[in-house]
């Protein structure tokens, strides 16, 4: 007969083990889907990858500059005005929602069947001088990056560098193979 | 006895008027001609949209023959400039090529002045009088079979709608935020896999840019005429 010692810890064991299979499908499934990364902006970070992001979509979208991988209240008012335009509720903080229109905006250069290296995915704006306003995003195998053009990046974002969507500082992409 | 007679003179005041007469007809002639030539003729919508891309790198592409009346012209961007522009990219060959339609009309417009920032008042930013140009952008990739990857998120809708002309299926995909957002309309065919995408935008006075019916219409012509 199992002691209640034994249950217990068979409990405690299965609750970990769940734990950590969903640790790491909301691993797999955030490397695959940047739209699933941590809000930016006043309701979460407020600096790094994923903000150099969305500031890289603002700058196409509302002529947003500089990109510096740090929110401000430019950000924010960006922010606004893309919600505002999107039909999404006015936050000035790029919640689930906004990085799902962000998202949706994003097109491959490539055939979807074809993996591109470096920067193939990209967010257009038509420019009223008959130019574009464009942000660049690079999907390999193991993260998302955002790539800021020249004359828009601000240190410590370097133009023509892919940047990981990481929370945690602004790193260049690094994928292994 | 000496009879004067009085020669008809022409008098001064009418010189004066006459010329003040003269003078105000050749002003008010300059002036609207000054004003006409900086008039653009009207442009009509040309009767097949693929007249759009005569003579740009897209010309003879599968595109699309109908686009809303809105739109008056057409930037394609081809493979070459994107490979260019990219810098890093070198598989050309399997690189799409991009049509942008402008829209025309006010409330089709780019509204910034200046940056983001302070200046945009918040009562004005919240309305959405703070927006992009609309446009639609049509991406055909030859020789592709495939679709991109179906967004997902909580405000995603996804649906097929059949497409008359070509007989085949289109994947409509919307971000909808309240009947806002953009929508991306994908399909392929014998030939490749397309793309069309498009913001439903809100405005202060409604909305900027097609509608999804347009977006589906302007896929479904890019088979017509085709034979």
């Amino acid at each position: 007969m199992p002691s209640t010692r034994t249950w217990l810890q068979a409990g405690g064991g299965t609750v970990v083990a769940a734990l950590l299979v969903a640790a790491v499908v909301q691993a797999m499934h955030s490397s695959a889907m940047w739209v699933s990364n941590d809000p930016v902006g006043e309701c979460g970070a407020t600096s790094g990858g994923a903000v150099v992001a969305a500031q890289n979509v603002l700058w196409a979208g509302t002529g947003l500059q500089p990109v510096d991988g740090s929110w401000d209240a430019q950000s924010e008012v960006a922010t606004e005005a893309f919600q505002a335009y999107n039909g999404l509720p006015v936050t000035g903080c790029v919640d689930e929602s906004t990085w799902v229109t962000m998202r949706a905006l994003v097109v491959s250069v490539c055939d979807p069947e074809f993996e591109c290296q470096g920067p193939d995915h990209r967010v257009r704006y038509w420019a009223p001088d008959g130019g574009a306003r464009e942000a660049y995003f690079a999907e390999n195998d193991c993260d998302w990056g955002s790539v800021v053009p020249p004359g828009v990046a601000l240190s410590p974002v370097a133009s023509d560098t892919v940047i990981a969507l990481s929370r945690d500082a602004v790193t260049e992409i690094e994928c292994g193979g | 006895m000496v009879t004067t007679i009085d020669e008809p003179r022409i008098r001064p005041e009418w010189l004066l008027g006459g010329a003040v007469t003269l003078l105000g007809a050749i002003i008010i002639v300059v002036v609207t001609l000054v004003l006409g030539s900086g008039e653009e003729e009207p442009v009509v919508a040309p009767a097949d949209a693929t007249d759009l891309t005569v003579g740009t790198c897209a010309e003879g592409l599968r595109q699309p023959h109908w686009v809303p009346d809105d739109v008056r012209r057409a930037v394609a961007e081809c493979p070459a400039d994107i490979s260019a522009g990219i810098g890093r990219t070198t598989a050309e060959d399997h690189l799409g090529t991009w049509i942008t339609y402008p829209l025309d009309g006010e409330v089709n417009a780019e509204t910034f002045r200046g940056g983001p920032g302070p200046g945009w008042p918040a009562d004005d930013v919240r309305a959405g009088a703070y927006h992009p140009a609309s446009a639609i952008l049509y991406v055909a990739y030859p020789d592709s079979t495939e679709l991109s990857d179906e967004l997902s998120g909580d405000t995603v809708t996804v649906e097929w709608q059949k497409l008359a002309e070509s007989g085949g299926d289109a994947r409509v995909t919307r971000v909808d935020n309240n009947g806002y957002g953009p929508v991306r309309v994908e399909w392929t065919d014998d030939v490749g896999s397309y793309l069309l995408l498009a913001t439903v935008g809100r405005t202060p006075t409604g909305s900027a840019g097609p509608t999804v019916a347009e977006l589906v219409r302007i896929a479904d012509s890019v088979a017509a005429e085709d034979e």
